[in-house]
């Protein structure tokens, strides 16, 4: 196998049936490609997650919209020997920051134990919104990497700002 | 007769429940493009089928919950549980239930999600590995 290989490199707009078309282009590559069915499923899993997140925030707004030519929706996974490594970007709000980065530096804070006690906790406790969000993927792709979730916010104007992530995927 | 008879698509599960049989199955894949259209409208049932029996028959007949999934999503995630409150809720009404939970050799991540939903509603599963 390849040292390094791009699994999936989307930078565009992302809509219900480019995350079909995504992940059927990704199931084609790791069921020929990886061996070891729980790293397929838990890039399967992680890439779900990601692009449902992605598709939820990508609300039609012609403020926002204007801005998509130069801070394009991105889903990118790489594979660098026996890791996987999970690029995501997305625009946000600015008003949304605080609260997303509250959550990734608590699962941050947290051993795997912790992050599974905080699944539990979660899944009693999950409301779903209106876009269909349980507010548990975050806690699933810490879950499912066992490693620190790496992000930054750029900031785009007073308004917005885009949000990039890293995902680890160790075998 | 079928109570809930949903056949399966590529992104949501097929999903059975038969009040002669006293069976409920979900199987296949769940990532529903409509998560709560999907799910709401099967725990209404699942209550009302629920509702409906009598539990002096029931406490020796056994309610068989077969989950059979190979992968479902967080939001899926969350309707399942709330599907296994309810399973709990009658179960301490007296009911005679059943859990079984499906997971494929080598797919410790499934196993392990069973037993966080075993722990959450603090009922035992029976896991049952499938060989492929």
């Amino acid at each position: 196998m390849k040292n390094y290989d791009v699994v999936i490199n989307h930078k565009g707009a992302v809509s219900l049936s480019v995350v079909d078309s995504i992940l059927h282009q990704l199931k084609s590559y790791i069921n020929h490609k990886v061996h070891d069915k729980i790293t397929r499923k838990r890039i399967y899993t992680l890439s779900v997650e990601c692009l449902e997140n992605i598709f939820r925030h990508a609300d039609v707004n012609d403020e926002k919209n204007s801005l998509i030519k130069d801070y394009p929706p991105r889903f990118i996974i790489e594979k660098i020997s026996e890791s996987f490594i999970i690029h995501t970007g997305n625009i946000l709000l600015n008003a949304h920051i605080s609260n997303l980065s509250d959550r990734i530096e608590k699962l941050n804070s947290l051993e795997l134990e912790g992050i599974n006690l905080l699944y539990k906790e979660s899944l009693s406790n999950a409301e779903i919104s209106e876009k269909g969000g349980a507010g548990l993927g975050l806690i699933v792709m810490a879950k499912t990497t066992g490693q620190k979730i790496r992000y930054d916010f750029e900031k785009i104007n007073d308004k917005f700002s885009y949000f990039a992530m890293q995902l680890n995927l160790k075998r | 007769m079928n109570v809930i008879n949903i056949a399966a698509t590529e992104k949501s599960p097929r999903v059975i429940l038969n009040s002669d049989s006293n069976v409920f199955e979900m199987q296949g894949n769940s990532r529903p493009e409509n998560v709560r259209d999907f799910f709401y409208p099967i725990i209404d049932d699942l209550k009302k089928y629920f509702e409906s029996l009598n539990i002096t028959e029931y406490k020796e007949k056994a309610i068989k919950f077969n989950f059979k999934l190979d992968y479902f999503n967080s939001s899926s995630a969350k309707f399942i549980s709330d599907i296994l409150v309810i399973v709990q809720t009658f179960a301490k009404k007296g009911f005679d239930i059943k859990i079984y939970w499906y997971f494929d050799d080598g797919d410790e991540d499934m196993k392990e999600v069973g037993e966080d939903f075993q722990e959450m509603i603090s009922y035992p599963f029976n896991f049952i590995m499938v060989q492929r």
